[in-house]
């Protein structure tokens, strides 16, 4: 038996005029045909969607064609297993000293740069102060540490085997 | 893995600021060269050895491609150690003093040409100068070096860039000191008349290939989303590089003493060939990475940069067949041309169409980011109206080259003059970026959380 070819589903117009896609692309993901691999094409890196496809056993594949241009391809049963165990989970990384848990995360794995600069500080910007944020890169931020010296926030770094994960705390 | 770092990182530690300054003082050099070559007053119109030959050739090779390298590694270095420079100012100090020297050098071989025996004593004067900024600046990249455990594949190929920097250096300084003062010319008779060639293996070979092989192994990943590890590729290309441009000098060096030594002879060719494994291994590798790359569709600096690899691919089978055939003395200078332009000032143009607005960008909009309205990095360049420079600038180092093996000296200053004028374009095209001319388009500070924020921690 044949492997179906991928059904595409093309979320970019949808995103730009802010609507919300996820019902649309349950849907779709119903709609599969077994074996059947979803392709999906958005304005940027649908991480939250990796877990929540991840839980029905899809493995996904991410192509950063443009900016604002994302191919994702989700495949059926190729789910990548949970952390090795041994290995923190993400959440469990500690807080340090007095920093309160993480209350937001990005993950800029297979970003250009500066791209995971821009976000961390976008992002950072969107939080209270004192808040932390917690992310994690391919590479270490190096042009990082001095727009956040300037701004008065903290980070610690920590270099793993999967990325760097770092923890950011707003200034005051 | 490795602790958690509580410490940030000063801001002078990772910007060098003297780098864009580098860059624009080494383009002018590199101009210069071109115009001495435009303008028929070296070779291939006159002797290879001749005062003005050398001061076009030193304005390439030192004036612009040893201070392009040294630009880049006072930012780059940091960048792969994460350690700070030795200190920011030395920067600038070996700006100067390379600049100056420079100049006397220059002087000093123009002064060859016309015997004028009096200002030829720039020429030392000039090395020494040139000597100490060379040392300052070893100092200030080799410092954040040594203190990175481990070194990655990159450093490793600056620091043997380094050493065979210093070699050529002291090796010109010897010669300068040969040319220009009458008590050491009898003392360094057998190495001018013999030992040139191990100068120029040394620079263009071990210093600037090896280094630049080095800063591509970070650059191109780091844009092109590819693997950064090499593995036994990267490790193959080290090893075999260091050792056949040392064997080679280092042997050709001694048989200028014991000319018939048979084992010297032996030593030297197995050098050239560890050479050869070497750039052919690189080049494998390079063309792996590109196809292993994650983004689809790389920036122009990753294309354009293709023509440097075709013609260090194109350099590499033509001095085989030249060290086969026994050819090589009379075609060298022919080969030094298609590896000066086409290799090196090519991948130095390519690379620093990415570098000048990035650097620009980081320096000028950083602390902007989050906060106003900034343009993106790939807004202050315009892609379509440059490219078409690259294309001319290699074109005009094919036909050069072609000019220089087939000896026809007016096709070889044409290609040049085709080359010095897409090199002006480029000029124009970074001065742009550094001016913001293409900067209308911004990006907007996100009035709302962006939508890639997940708020409340990772996904379960």
């Amino acid at each position: 038996m044949t492997t179906p070819e991928p059904l595409t589903l093309d979320i970019r117009e949808e995103l730009r005029r802010g609507g919300e896609p996820l019902p649309h692309i349950m849907e779709t993901v119903r709609q599969l045909a077994p074996g059947q691999a979803l392709r999906l094409l958005a304005t940027f890196e649908p991480l939250p969607l990796y877990a929540v496809l991840g839980r029905k056993g899809f493995g996904h594949q991410a192509t950063h064609h443009n900016v604002e241009d994302w191919e994702v391809l989700f495949t059926p049963g190729t789910a990548v297993p949970e952390q090795p165990k041994g290995k923190k989970p993400h959440t469990t990384t500690v807080s340090t000293g007095d920093w309160p848990a993480p209350s937001a995360f990005l993950d800029n794995r297979g970003l250009e740069p500066p791209e995971p600069m821009v976000r961390i500080l976008d992002s950072l910007e969107h939080l209270g102060h004192g808040e932390v944020l917690e992310a994690i890169n391919e590479r270490e931020p190096v042009f990082l540490y001095p727009e956040l010296e300037a701004r008065g926030a903290a980070i610690h770094t920590d270099k793993r085997d999967d990325g760097v994960h770092l923890l950011i705390r707003r200034g005051a | 893995m490795t602790a958690i770092e509580n410490a940030v990182p000063a801001v002078s530690d990772r910007l060098s600021r003297w780098t864009l300054l580098i860059f624009a003082c080494a383009l002018v050099n590199f101009l210069l060269g071109q115009a001495l070559i435009v303008a028929g007053v070296t070779w291939p119109e006159v002797a290879f050895t001749a005062g003005s030959t050398l001061a076009a050739v030193h304005l390439i090779t030192l004036g612009w491609l040893t201070l392009l390298m040294f630009g880049a590694l006072f930012q780059f270095v940091p960048v792969i150690t994460t350690k700070p420079l030795l200190n920011q100012w030395l920067s600038l100090a070996v700006l100067i003093l390379v600049e100056f020297g420079l100049t006397g050098m220059t002087v000093g071989f123009l002064a060859l040409n016309r015997g004028a025996s009096g200002l030829a004593r720039c020429l030392p004067f000039g090395g020494t100068l040139v000597l100490a900024g060379v040392l300052l600046a070893m100092g200030n990249i080799v410092t954040p070096l040594l203190c990175s455990r481990p070194l990655a594949l990159p450093g490793r190929f600056v620091l043997a860039g380094l050493a065979f920097l210093l070699a050529t250096v002291l090796l010109g300084f010897t010669f300068a000191l040969a040319l220009s003062v009458p008590a050491f010319t009898p003392l360094a008779a057998p190495l001018l008349a013999s030992g040139v060639g191990y100068h120029v293996l040394a620079g263009l070979g071990g210093w600037f290939t090896l280094t630049a092989m080095g800063v591509s192994y970070k650059l191109l990943p780091m844009f092109m989303l590819a693997p950064e590890e090499r593995g036994w590729w990267g490790e193959c290309v080290l090893q075999f590089g260091i050792s056949g441009f040392g064997l080679s000098v280092i042997a050709g060096l001694l048989s200028v003493w014991r000319p018939q030594a048979v084992l010297l002879n032996a030593v030297q060719h197995l050098g050239w060939l560890a050479i050869a494994v070497a750039v052919m291994a690189y080049l494998i590798d390079v063309l792996r990475l590109y196809r292993t790359r994650k983004r689809a569709r790389i920036e122009l600096h990753n294309r354009a940069a293709c023509g440097a690899f075709l013609s260090l691919a194109a350099a590499l089978v033509i001095a085989v067949v030249l060290v086969a055939s026994h050819r090589l003395a009379a075609y060298a200078p022919a080969l030094v041309l298609l590896v000066l332009f086409g290799w090196l000032s090519g991948l130095g143009l390519t690379q620093l169409y990415k570098i000048v607005p990035f650097l620009t960008w980081i320096t000028r909009y950083g602390h902007q980011l989050g906060r106003d309205a900034v343009p993106r990095v790939q807004d202050l360049v315009d892609e379509a109206r440059t490219s078409p420079w690259f294309v001319i600038y290699f074109l005009g180092v094919a036909l050069a080259a072609l000019g220089a093996f087939i000896n026809v000296a007016y096709v070889c200053r044409t290609g040049a003059a085709v080359s010095a004028g897409a090199t002006l374009g480029l000029g124009f095209e970074y001065w742009r970026a550094w001016r913001g001319h293409y900067a209308g388009r911004t990006r907007p500070a996100t009035p709302i959380p962006p939508p890639y924020l997940s708020r409340g921690g990772p996904a379960p």
